[in-house]
């Protein structure tokens, strides 16, 4: 497994207000992402703002990946929010698709 | 030793009594134990420092919105708008120091209580939560005890906070595994109450298997109000015009003219909405620097002491187990508490302001618990009764923080109002000039 992507990756998550839940998911993003190897910047915001944020990858919830897509080049709706294995394998999942993990 | 009378006055007066530079202080110490590099520390600090000075700013403008928001509807129905002595831009220039460490001190507290007794099980992570509990508990105290010293404060306000964080996650425990179907995390919102009692009662309404809520289909116009900026804007510029047209023309004229001298009335009231949900959004985007510094250290120590324990987190780490439900949990609420601001307008008792992201997250999380145990009559019930507490307590609270901040009855959940309802109770016989 082989990270092709020059630059770190730049990570959002987001909750409605981006001030309790998006933090927890951003400590368990940055996690797993360490875990995976994958050199990355996780930030977190609020929905308004995650629109003009410019990052490679949203995380949020499924009741607000409808109005993140395309904000994005990859939108990932999480359950769990502290399951840093199950978003390992979904992130390593989804970078595949996208050919940026080899 | 007059020296170091001195020094400790300076200390006190320029360290501890400025809220910004003490929680930049706090996050200095916080990410200094954990071995971060020295400029990850300072940066840290500063970005702490600054949230606090945001969250000023945004005070200031969210304040200014909600008087003349409380101006022209109490003119519509001819009341005057609620008073206020103090502000809670002041309360927090006098005694944010004291609050500041009442969330540190309770915060440890509360870790401490943890790690002695197993079965309270749950670490209170909700940030945001812990400051505005903090500011909440220091308000009703002071507004019981007006001349209570700034160390009573610290130690009644940490223990309270402290006891509220660990008993809160504890007694919706049992009402929490059903919603999300494991113990893996605890529940640590101030829409506890309304969860608890949607929880309760749902199942006598309605059955989860009959009336799930994630049945239904609601239209998907309405997803708009799930961003909660829009929601605010749309709904208090909506009211104020609504308003404006009821109420006394000169006030409204000369109100809109000290915004500014040339602009129409009517453009002013859309733009008191708008200012409104900017100042809230402000207000937010401030309370979120600070959190960011200080909740990641608040789980270091909390992992470190208490390893295995479980995290009590934030309302919407239980809507996608029913995303359906939040917003019908919402919109029960929303509706209720309009209907209560005519009635309470009408009646004459009070100005009510819609608090929509007390609508919308205290709402939906209500509404998430009704559906577990009673499908979408139990989510409804739960927005029902959120409604009631946000329109109940708002009016009553008001009156009661009237002397150090009672802006905070207007951005308050349900366990708010109960706390500074308690507080009041049991102080009463003692509470002093």
């Amino acid at each position: 497994m082989a990270w092709v992507r020059g630059e770190p990756l730049r990570v959002l998550t987001v909750c409605g207000v981006g001030m309790g839940s998006s933090l927890i998911l951003k400590m368990t993003a940055e996690k797993a992402l360490a875990e995976l190897g994958i050199p990355a910047r996780v930030e977190h915001a609020d929905l308004g703002s995650a629109r003009g944020a410019g990052a490679d990858v949203i995380l949020a919830q499924g009741l607000h990946t409808s109005e993140l897509t395309g904000t994005a080049p990859l939108v990932v709706p999480v359950t769990n929010f502290l399951d840093v294995a199950g978003l390992k394998e979904t992130l390593s999942r989804r970078f595949r698709e996208q050919g940026w993990l080899t | 030793m007059e020296f170091l009378r001195q020094l400790l006055t300076w200390i006190a007066n320029n360290l501890f009594n400025q809220v910004a530079i003490l929680i930049g202080l706090i996050v200095l110490v916080g990410t200094a134990i954990q071995r971060k590099r020295f400029e990850e520390v300072f940066a840290a600090a500063i970005r702490a420092t600054l949230g606090v000075l945001i969250l000023f700013i945004g005070i200031d403008v969210f304040v200014g919105g909600l008087l003349s928001f409380q101006t022209i509807v109490g003119s519509a129905f001819n009341l005057m708008p609620p008073k206020a002595t103090k502000t809670l831009a002041d309360f927090l220039g006098t005694h944010g120091g004291s609050i500041a460490l009442i969330i540190t001190i309770g915060f440890l507290i509360h870790v401490i209580l943890v790690r002695l007794l197993p079965f309270l099980r749950y670490v209170y992570l909700t940030g945001h939560l812990m400051f505005w509990i903090s500011v909440i508990v220091a308000a009703a105290l002071i507004e019981s005890f007006p001349r209570m010293g700034p160390t009573a404060l610290v130690l009644w306000g940490s223990v309270i906070v402290a006891v509220y964080w660990s008993l809160q996650p504890l007694y919706i425990a049992r009402a929490m595994r059903k919603v999300i179907g494991s113990d893996e995390w605890g529940y640590g919102h101030t829409s506890s109450a309304a969860c608890y009692l949607a929880a309760t009662l749902g199942g006598a309404v309605g059955s989860k298997d009959k009336h799930d809520t994630e049945k239904l289909k609601l239209p998907q116009r309405l997803a708009f109000f799930k961003d909660v900026n829009v929601s605010t804007a749309v709904i208090i510029g909506v009211i104020m015009l609504l308003a404006a047209a009821f109420a006394d023309k000169t006030l409204l004229a000369e109100q809109a003219k000290k915004f500014s001298a040339t602009v129409d009335p009517w453009v002013w009231a859309v733009l008191v909405g708008l200012r409104f949900a900017a100042g809230i959004a402000i207000l937010l985007f401030g309370v979120r620097m600070f959190l960011a510094e200080i909740v990641p250290a608040f789980k270091g120590i909390s992992d470190k002491l208490i390893p295995g324990s479980r995290p009590a987190l934030d309302v919407p780490t239980v809507f996608p187990f029913a995303p359906t439900a939040v917003m019908v949990g919402f919109l029960a609420s929303t509706v209720t508490f309009l209907i209560l601001m005519l009635v309470f307008g009408a009646a004459g008792w009070f100005t009510l302001v819609p608090p929509m992201i007390m609508l919308f997250f205290p709402g939906g999380g209500a509404g998430v618990f009704g559906n577990a145990f009673g499908g979408w009559r139990g989510a409804m019930l739960g927005g029902v009764i959120n409604g009631l507490f946000l329109a109940i307590g708002q009016a009553t609270v008001w009156g009661m923080l009237s002397n150090t901040a009672p802006e905070l009855a207007t951005l308050g959940d349900p366990d708010w109002y109960i706390l500074v309802w308690l507080i009041k109770l049991v102080t009463a016989p003692f509470a002093g000039p």
